[in-house]
């Protein structure tokens, strides 16, 4: 039997948090994001009033979201695009896959997409015989390695410089002799191009849908996004319905927001605005404009009366950078498209609250994701009312279950509690004394595996209180 | 296509459904406090963001010394073609500054991927953000990303405080309806996708030259 999400989440949880080389890459890629983010929100004279801002302009938004919707479809198919609502994942491949085989498409370049790792529109254009470029320096490199994006901004961070000198020399070009990054770039920049100006297609996310302009936006720092939607003859955007926004002005706090938040800069270098294919008289640009509004689930998450404000997540990966989980786990740990406190809040919606809830537990409940998130998402009290419905849900073990009963029991009934204490003190005594701890006959084996055993007290709380608490 | 239309009112339905159900979170704090700081010298704001942003600002007298520019920033680069914005400013600013070098026209279509240099106007300058904003009306959605170096012809008069300025000026006039793509544009493309590095120059322009001319 192959095992569960939840049993590879702590496999693999207990060998990258044991992994120090892996420890190391993580702090330093994580210390100079916290110095340019701390650096970049002193940019904005006041940052609680910009997080407030954009927390109004998503839950207006999503408040009115079919009015938005249906305004961004209605002035994108006036100028000449496409809108294709894709009710989950495999409406929205099959949309995309079924263009390119209509259009003889050979190859497609993609600039970064959440959307489309999640609905897993690589793979399925692959198999239909089409060669898909991930041009985003960072999203090449892992497609080069086969494995998903460690982190929804940055998706090679866990990579050291060799390791991908060494991927590029086995992959591309065994004349590959330098680790300079600087270099690195130059040999996918080159073989890139050659990408862009051969491919038919160019595919592209959307940081935002912008409703009263029918624009769709898209940051990029590389220019990889402004080539693929430049160059190539048909454009399409995979994205999800929640990304709408109002108006056109809302990016004038919605951009630099996101920025400081996603890297600490104060705008992305590229923040473009596509509003259709090519118009009669412009110099280029594609001649097809597609728009797949993908729902897969998020349309359930509107009807959670507690929840509801997880659609308005912009994907910064703040709360990745802050989570003290993330740091030690790392990305791929998690085991979804979206890791992190926002991954383990999002996940259960998305993909199934039994075979995901253990995502809940991967938190200490810190808060430091909800104090960080640009758009005021209590994440962290999520988390907890996702532990609450998968335990009302039944989704617990009867073991588990029982303890409860027990413990509930025990706390409501001051002679129980005493004499469950008295026994595990001298329990426990009798089994470290014999060296015991950690073992199987253990009973605090979880905690003692890989801790020493916190030393007994001789009396219990009780008679120590009793006696004032520093008799003892 | 009948997919098409029934997921689209499938979800239209559902959006519709849910929306119905009454929340319990807590209404957000109406946002009172002044954001940004207000630019009082958008020229030299503007500048000091140029620097942050790695983009190269030269301030010109006039058209002459502007094209005096262009020829000394073109003198730098390698041999081969430019591309040009089709505009009759631009058609005047080349004359002048001479260059050897064969001219592709934004009339006769996209640059061509070998381009040396492509030199545009813009539509605005935002001084808050250090950025140049262009449209699908200076030279096409290539001209500012494909080749190594882009040079933009702007005025000092073109200048405007903020982006809420420039973005409530692109909605107003409704730019969006007469150019498929507009884009602000803050330094030249660049990556830390390795290490936290930064690398200037990735897919698009390693450099990003700016002729601001002081006089219209």
């Amino acid at each position: 039997m192959s095992p569960t999400a939840a049993q590879l989440f702590l496999r693999n949880a207990a060998e990258k948090s044991a992994d120090l080389m892996h420890r190391e890459i993580i702090r330093r890629g994580m210390d100079s994001y916290d110095a340019a983010h701390l650096k970049g929100r002193a940019r904005i004279k006041d940052w609680e009033a910009a997080r407030e801002k954009c927390q109004e302009i998503k839950q207006e938004a999503i408040t009115h979201l079919d009015r938005y919707l249906l305004q961004f479809e209605e002035k994108v198919t006036a100028r000449g695009g496409h809108v294709f609502w894709a009710a989950n994942s495999e409406e929205a491949c099959a949309y995309v896959k079924n263009l390119a085989l209509e259009r003889g498409v050979k190859t497609a370049v993609k600039s970064k997409s959440m959307v489309t790792e999640e609905i897993h529109l690589g793979p399925v254009l692959e198999k239909a015989g089409i060669k898909v470029w991930e041009t985003d320096f960072g999203e090449f490199i892992v497609q080069l390695r086969e494995e998903g994006p460690y982190h929804i901004v940055t998706p090679c961070m866990h990579l050291k410089r060799d390791q991908i000198a060494a991927l590029f020399r086995e992959k591309l070009d065994p004349a590959v002799n330098s680790d300079d990054p600087a270099y690195l770039m130059t040999v996918a920049r080159r073989i890139l191009r050659q990408a862009f100006f051969s491919a038919e297609m160019g595919i592209s996310g959307a940081n935002f849908l912008v409703a009263d302009a029918g624009a769709v936006a898209i940051n990029t720092n590389e220019g990889n996004g402004r080539l693929c939607t430049s160059v190539p003859p048909i454009h399409v955007v995979v994205t999800g319905i929640e990304k709408v926004i109002p108006r056109l002005e809302d990016l004038a706090v919605l951009w630099p927001v996101l920025a400081t938040s996603g890297t600490g800069q104060g705008i992305t270098t590229y923040s473009t605005l596509v509003g259709g294919p090519r118009r009669t008289g412009e110099a280029d640009g594609p001649q097809e404009f597609h728009v797949v509004l993908v729902d897969n689930g998020r349309s359930q998450l509107l009807a959670d009366p507690e929840q509801r404000e997880v659609l308005h997540c912009i994907r910064c990966g703040a709360c990745l950078n802050i989570c003290p989980v993330f740091r030690h786990i790392g990305g791929h740990t998690y085991g979804t498209t979206y890791p992190g406190p926002i991954g383990s809040v999002l996940t259960p919606h998305l993909a199934g609250i039994n075979e995901f809830k253990h995502l809940s537990y991967a938190s200490s409940l810190c808060g430091a994701c909800s104090s960080v998130c640009p758009v005021k998402i209590d994440l962290h009290h999520h988390l907890l009312q996702n532990r609450r419905n998968a335990t009302e849900a039944g989704a617990t073990k009867p073991s588990e279950r029982m303890i409860f009963k027990a413990w509930r029991r025990a706390m409501l009934h001051p002679w129980m509690y005493a004499l469950g204490g008295w026994t595990m003190r001298k329990t426990l005594r009798l089994a470290y004394g014999l060296g015991l701890a950690g073992t199987a006959l253990d009973p605090m084996r979880v905690w003692n595996r890989h801790r020493a055993p916190v030393p007994l007290p001789a009396q219990s709380f009780r008679a120590r209180w009793r006696k004032g608490l520093n008799a003892n | 296509m009948q997919t098409e239309a029934s997921s689209r009112e499938q979800i239209l339905a559902r959006i519709r459904r849910g929306l119905r159900t009454a929340v319990l979170e807590p209404a957000p704090a109406k946002s009172v406090g002044v954001i940004f700081e207000p630019i009082s010298n958008s020229l030299e704001r503007f500048q000091q963001e140029c620097v942050a942003n790695l983009m190269e600002c030269t301030l010109t007298a006039d058209s002459a010394a502007s094209a005096q520019q262009l020829a000394m920033i073109l003198q730098s680069l390698p041999a081969g073609g430019i591309f040009v914005q089709d505009d009759p400013s631009l058609r005047r600013l080349i004359e002048a500054a001479a260059p050897a070098r064969a001219v592709r026209w934004s009339s006769e279509g996209a640059p061509e991927e070998s381009s040396q240099a492509t030199v545009t106007l813009a539509e605005a300058l935002i001084a808050q953000t250090g950025s140049i904003l262009v449209t699908a009306a200076c030279g096409g959605r290539g001209a500012s990303v494909i080749a190594p170096c882009h040079i933009v012809y702007a005025k000092v008069g073109q200048l405007v405080p903020d982006l809420a300025t420039a973005l409530g000026r692109l909605s107003q006039q409704k730019i969006l309806d007469h150019n498929s793509f507009a884009c602000v544009i803050s330094g030249s493309s660049r990556t830390a996708d390795i290490e936290k590095i930064l690398v200037q120059g990735a897919h698009g322009p390693r450099r990003l030259a700016l002729i601001l001319q002081a006089t219209a």
